[in-house]
């Protein structure tokens, strides 16, 4: 909160009336001095040597001293000395009361702090037109110090309060599970002051979604903006929402709270290390690039607005969908690593950028050689504050312990509960109904040990009922590359077109002792398949993915097919000491 | 920097011309340019001929003009665009917005 | 010798002008104050101590010009000058001028103590 200088302050007190004090021990003189200056409307002290001055001075703390140069027990030079050691950093003008006619006696009297020189006989004229030069001098110094010292204290003030936001910042905006042996990244610990965010957080069906973005501007606005980003992304993608979900939130948000002219540039990446896909939507960052461990590399292109500048119903939330083996990976730089400068003025730019990438041989180099190259760059140049850097490679996921630790607490809650959930008609193409039915499970206490499992079960489950089930989607097209992209082209396609149709889901918990079951059932509209020989084969003809089936067999006690094929039924039993992943 | 406006002869069209970094410190300047506090300018043409430099605050501030120009019904046109400046309106897709050659 | 005046009268109506009701005691002020000094600078040469000497020929100096004496400010600068040059010889004629020049003074200035 700026507030102007205060009153009262050094400044205010430059009234007309001053402060005066005169030391001369000439009595006659003094008298003279002092209805001269009375009659201009000064308050007089005075003294009758140098002695006497300095006591005067500390006890009265005049604002403007006369001083006669010659002056028994101290002399004025002694005494200007003093005094102008007193009033410190306050500008207290000194005035010698001289008849010296010898330059060099003059000059000393200036080399011991006085600033001019009044001669006798005293003149009114001159002497008041003194005062009054010396008076707005003083002034003006005072102006200049309480403003510097109100600067000083604003900035003081201001570098409290940034890093009392900086803590506030880091708890809503912690760097989630940055950590993860699968991420590396570059950022300036500032970063949240020139509106750089990264973040990154573990979904409950596995894998993370990372967000790196630039914010418009710097300092606190910048900070500000990205406190909800933070909040909406953690707390959407640890509750299961998709990553179009949380970029849709994310995107309405900023656009209602940040004003016209502001708005985030980001990427947004959906890692999914079951499946070995990755999702990425980029909007106003330069240009990612997916690095494959063939030497291939796919540039990852910012094909939407930024965040928080079209109103929701233009927002588009469509992301590009890639396979990603093994060690390959994914990168993403805000534009001060294209920016950032050598001693010529020179901006790394991105033709610099993709020689690294060229010259380079093993993905896993990649982000070394990077930072090196941009380092080796702006050599001497004091390194830019604004680089921000982020590499998501996929691995196992096994590999990774980024799930959150969660605490047995109280205990209450539903233990022993049913229910019944139907999706309908269009309803089916808008709706992602995990978030709900994941949430509905969490309340049963304990079961959230073993949340990534469920939400695991669960999507497998709605997916399977909804791209097999209903909207008969052969899996084998995800066989190939090609196939792969027209297999997600043409679920859009007959998404649209659904209607008619439903999906149940009928849960039910019964606690057991140290533990409990929980029983998944999926019935879809569709007219089912033959699941009699899916016992031995597996993954011949079944509508259902290879791997999905496999998956939920994985993780259930029991998994069975009803009706026509079109119901599955799963019992997921789960204990307080077993926590790990996979049941068999 | 130094910012220059033109008017057509029927008072229409707003040319604004941006010479030099389009950047923050120009914030004032380019507000100053278009608030001319009357309706009559029906298009609006910001001449990026001899602007060397864009940044991400210049992007909001063409926000800015956009929203002052009637927002979705406004007409403004970014011409001449050199290579740097083309590739930062390109990375932020402000051709979804803005009418740039 | 000296072509100023014992007092200048500009000086002096200039001064009753600033000092209002306290003219008389300026006046008196100043009688009594140059007393003392004139018996200051007699000890200073009694002693022969000349840089003294100067000094307290400075200072009464600065307070004759100020009240408007400006012959008797000149026989103080020529003190002054005699005791800086360190040789007080024919200080003692000066003296006697400057005891002289006081009296006259002294005597002019009766009129203003009354005036009061």
């Amino acid at each position: 909160m700026l507030s102007a200088i205060p009153p009262g302050s050094a400044v205010a007190s430059g009234s007309d009336t001053l402060k005066i004090l005169i030391a001369d021990d000439s009595d006659s003189d003094r008298l003279i001095l002092q209805a001269m200056l009375r009659k201009q409307g000064h308050e007089v002290v005075t003294a009758v040597d140098g002695m006497d001055a300095v006591e005067r001075f500390r006890a009265e703390r005049p604002q403007i001293v006369l001083l006669d140069a010659l002056m028994p027990r101290m002399d004025g030079r002694e005494a200007a000395r003093r005094i102008k050691a007193l009033a410190g950093e306050a500008l207290v003008p000194i005035i010698f009361l001289t008849s010296l006619s010898d330059a060099e006696e003059l000059a000393d009297c200036l080399a011991a702090g006085g600033d001019d020189f009044l001669s006798k006989p005293y003149n009114r004229i001159i002497i008041e037109a003194k005062i009054n030069a010396f008076n707005r001098m003083r002034m003006m110094h005072a102006t200049v110090q309480a403003q510097r010292d109100h600067i000083r204290e604003r900035n003081e003030q201001l570098l409290l309060e940034q890093k009392t936001a900086r803590r506030v910042f880091e708890n809503v905006a912690h760097r989630g599970c940055l950590e993860a042996g699968n991420i590396r990244y570059l950022m300036s610990p500032l970063s949240i002051f020139n509106g750089d965010v990264l973040f990154a957080c573990p979904k409950p069906s596995g894998g993370m979604h990372i967000f790196l973005g630039d914010f418009t501007g710097h300092g606190l606005p910048a900070a500000i903006g990205a406190m909800p980003l933070a909040e909406i992304f953690y707390g959407m993608t640890s509750k299961g929402f998709p990553i179009a979900d949380v970029l849709r939130e994310i995107n309405q948000k900023l656009k209602r709270i940040l004003p016209t002219g502001m708005f985030c540039c980001g990427a947004m990446i959906d890692m999914n290390l079951q499946l070995q896909e990755v999702e990425v939507w980029n909007g106003g960052l330069p240009a990612g690039y997916l690095i494959r461990t063939d030497g291939s590399r796919v540039r990852l292109v910012s094909d939407h607005l930024p965040l928080g500048v079209l109103p929701a119903e233009r927002f588009s939330p469509e992301c590009v969908r890639y396979t990603l083996l093994r060690d390959e990976r994914v990168l993403f730089c805000s534009d001060g690593i294209l920016e950032a400068t050598n001693g010529n003025e020179e901006m790394f730019g991105e033709a610099r950028l993709l020689e690294v990438l060229d010259n380079c041989d093993s993905p896993d180099k990649v982000f070394d050689e990077l930072t090196l190259a941009v380092r080796r760059f702006t050599g001497s140049v004091e390194s830019r504050d604004d680089i921000s850097l982020v590499e998501v490679a996929m691995v196992p996921e096994k590999m990774l312990d980024v799930h959150q630790s969660v605490i047995s607490t109280g205990l209450t809650g539903p233990s022993d509960w049913r229910c019944a959930y139907e999706l309908r008609d269009e309803t089916l193409s808008t709706f992602n109904p995990l978030p709900l039915l994941l949430h509905i499970c969490m309340e049963a206490p304990g079961l959230r040990l073993c949340s990534g499992q469920i939400y695991t079960i669960l999507a497998e489950m709605f997916s399977n009922a909804l791209e097999h089930g209903i909207l008969r989607l052969s899996s084998t097209l995800k066989g190939s590359a090609s196939g792969f992209s027209r297999y997600y082209e043409e679920r859009e396609r007959r998404l649209k077109q659904v209607g008619n149709h439903f999906i149940r889901f009928e849960l039910e918990h019964i606690s057991q002792e140290n533990g409990g079951r929980l029983l998944i059932a999926c019935e879809d509209s569709g007219p089912g398949f033959d699941y009699t020989h899916q016992e031995e084969c597996p993954q011949a003809s079944a509508p259902y993915g290879g791997r999905g089936i496999m998956l939920l067999r994985q993780l259930c006690d029991s998994v069975v097919y009803c009706g026509s094929g079109n119901r599955i039924e799963a019992a997921f039993e789960w204990s307080f000491q077993q926590r790990s992943m996979g049941k068999h | 920097m130094a910012i220059t406006t033109q008017r057509s002869t029927d008072g229409r069209t707003l040319t604004i011309n941006i010479d030099g970094r389009f950047d923050f410190s120009s914030h004032q300047a380019f507000r100053e340019a278009y608030e001319t506090g009357e309706n009559a300018v029906a298009e609006y043409l910001v001449d990026m001929r001899d602007t060397t430099y864009l940044d991400s605050s210049a992007l909001g501030m063409l926000l800015l003009l956009r929203d002052y120009a009637g927002g979705d019904s406004a007409r403004i046109r970014i011409l001449n665009c050199n290579g740097d400046v083309r590739r930062i309106l390109a990375i932020s897709n402000f051709e979804q917005l803005f009418d740039i050659h | 010798m000296n072509e100023h005046t014992h007092l200048d009268d500009e000086a002096l109506a200039e001064l009753r002008e600033v000092m209002d009701d306290d003219f008389s005691i300026l006046i008196s002020t100043f009688i009594d104050d140059s007393a003392e000094r004139v018996s200051t600078l007699k000890k200073r040469f009694d002693a022969a101590d000349a840089e003294a000497f100067s000094k307290a020929a400075h200072s009464f100096k600065g307070s004759c010009i100020n009240i408007g004496a400006p012959r008797l400010g000149d026989l103080c600068l020529e003190a002054e000058q005699m005791g800086r040059s360190g040789d007080l010889t024919g200080a003692e004629d000066l003296l006697a001028s400057i005891e002289q020049e006081f009296e006259t003074v002294k005597t002019l200035l009766q009129p203003y103590l009354a005036s009061a």
